[in-house]
């Protein structure tokens, strides 16, 4: 039945619009990167155009493959976390918010497929606008021909830009858990935002690598040098996190009453 | 739970906190029967239904449909039943046609049941239109269309006219008449239209605050809408039983008067047997009992 489950979840974000402004929105991310470059690279035609404001500050900027490739890290990263938690909150609370729970809970369909057919697409959609953006970087970089490129870079940064969204998609299944039980779009996207903003805090401190928001920050730099390789007590925690989501779930939708 | 019973309940309670929503409800649903479920607003219909489809788990007591007791992680019988509960929900991005082949996967239909509940319920010229854009009255159409999809065994409707013009509900009076007759399909639903209710049910159970207050069959509500004679009298268990004496076998007392069930043409006889023993008579009236007035006598409404 999962098959089924999973066919019902791609017609419903195929036919969203929520889905493809996900994917103008994150779009977007490397274009702006790139006209940073651009400002960099042009200070003089970017104020003659007003790109450049008196007191614009890009100091410390370069137009580089490593500076461009660094941003695009913390806005897949950092953006991504936040856009992930919006697709999950999306997938799992218009069920609530449309009031259609209902209509998918007494069905000859295990309850636990909806959850992980829901995380399937999630999955499959994070996916697509992860290559998406990454995509869109190469070709912008090689338009922009920014110099600096090397394989062992361009590797890198892919490498750091799909671990960071791999973090953040194990941290998603609690946003989901919490759509479920706040009904809705704003308790999830709530907790995101309050969480990150802890992750910010947690970053700072030596808890960083225990606190599961901080890691993604920890990971890519946002906050202090990029940890070349998460400590196995991160992992631990990442793992317990999507383990205890989708457990919370699914739990969510077999023992709690729908009164909706 | 016998070969004839579609659903049944045993002492079925749901408790939210201080409110007791449903009060040790025993349900025997018939196979094959239209069983309506009728009560107040709040009386505890829909809390009812959600048991019964396992979207809510009950304080106390089981719930069993064809067969298979409702619990958290039990599925399979949901394959043989079709439900709307509440208020009509659908995709409001996806189609009407796209709604439906949601159900149809899900239920493992084959591909024509679309198209089948689509003409069923009257949805041609909506088909590709988004359930979003919908009316009211259609949406509650739709949601007909899909719980009748899979063609099930067992149909649980909440308040199944709501929205619905009264062409629409004689319309789907017609069809789930015609899914009990034709395919042997068991409808329960819940209303608190007495008249949607006492035209369509074979039996009829009325709930008030949670607990099943009396069930009626066919017969018995026919013998609801009997004429009685309202008697007033200062000595009403005299009265009570010179009338039983006199022959009018059916009489009961209702608060401080009497309900003596006879026709009109005997108000004279028992004014006779009354004033020949001496009593006062203070009120002699034939009343028509419907379902109404004994709807709202039982739940304690204002007759």
């Amino acid at each position: 039945m999962f098959a089924q489950a999973l066919a019902t979840e791609f017609l419903k974000l195929r036919r969203s619009k929520v889905t493809w402004g996900t994917l103008g929105a994150f779009s977007l991310a490397p274009l702006g990167i790139a006209l940073m470059m651009w400002i960099v690279r042009e200070p003089g035609r970017a104020a003659q155009l007003g790109l450049l404001g008196t007191k614009a500050n890009l100091a410390g900027l370069e137009a580089t493959w490593p500076v461009f490739f660094y941003m695009l890290t913390l806005v897949v990263g950092m953006g991504g976390m936040l856009l992930l938690s919006f697709i999950i909150a999306y997938v799992f609370g218009r069920e609530y918010a449309d009031a259609t729970a209902k209509n998918m809970l007494a069905l000859p369909v295990g309850r636990h497929w909806f959850a992980l057919a829901k995380r399937g697409v999630a999955a499959a959609w994070w996916a697509v606008l992860g290559v998406t953006v990454l995509a869109e970087s190469f070709a912008i970089g090689l338009v922009m021909s920014l110099p600096g490129f090397s394989a062992t870079l361009a590797v890198s940064a892919v490498r750091d830009s799909l671990l960071a969204a791999g973090i953040a998609y194990l941290l998603a299944p609690v946003v989901a858990w919490i759509a479920m039980v706040g009904r809705g779009y704003m308790p999830p996207l709530g907790f995101a935002l309050g969480m990150m903003a802890l992750g910010q805090v947690f970053s700072k401190t030596g808890w960083a690598g225990w606190f599961p928001w901080s890691i993604v920050p920890l990971l890519i730099g946002a906050v202090g040098k990029p940890v070349t390789t998460l400590a196995p007590g991160s992992l631990v925690v990442v793992a317990f996190m999507f383990l205890a989501g989708i457990a919370a779930t699914i739990a969510q939708l077999r023992y709690a009453d729908n009164a909706q | 739970m016998s070969a004839e019973t579609a659903i049944a309940t045993s002492a079925l309670t749901k408790r939210y906190r201080d409110v007791l929503a449903v009060d040790a409800l025993d349900l025997d649903v018939r196979r094959g029967e239209i069983y309506g479920f009728l009560g107040r607003n709040g009386a505890g219909k829909t809390t009812t239904i959600r048991m019964l489809l396992g979207l809510i788990h009950p304080t106390g007591g089981d719930v069993e449909v064809l067969g298979s007791r409702v619990k958290p992680g039990a599925s399979d019988v949901f394959a043989r039943v079709g439900y709307l509960v509440e208020s009509a929900t659908a995709y409001p991005n996806l189609t009407v046609r796209e709604n439906l082949d949601i159900q149809r996967r899900l239920t493992r239909a084959p591909q024509a049941a679309v198209a089948d509940a689509i003409e069923l319920m009257r949805l041609g010229e909506y088909a590709d239109r988004r359930a979003g854009v919908l009316s009211l009255g259609n949406k509650q159409r739709l949601s007909l269309a899909r719980a009748l999809l899979h063609r099930p065994d067992v149909l649980i409707l909440d308040e199944p006219a709501n929205a619905l013009d009264p062409s629409g509900i004689v319309e789907v009076r017609g069809l789930l008449r015609s899914l009990v007759s034709e395919h042997g399909c068991t409808v329960f639903m819940s209303s608190h239209i007495l008249a949607e209710v006492a035209h369509l049910a074979d039996r009829i159970g009325i709930v008030h605050e949670g607990r099943l207050l009396e069930e009626l069959d066919r017969d018995e509500l026919c013998a609801k809408e009997r004429l009685y004679v309202a008697v007033g009298t200062p000595g009403l268990e005299q009265a009570a039983t010179l009338l039983k004496d006199a022959g009018f076998s059916h009489v009961e007392r209702d608060g401080g008067r009497l309900r003596v069930f006879a026709a009109e043409e005997r108000v004279p006889e028992i004014a006779r047997v009354l004033v020949g023993a001496g009593l006062d008579v203070t009120e002699l009236a034939p009343v028509r009992e419907d379902l109404e007035a004994h709807f709202l006598r039982l739940t304690g409404g204002v007759e």
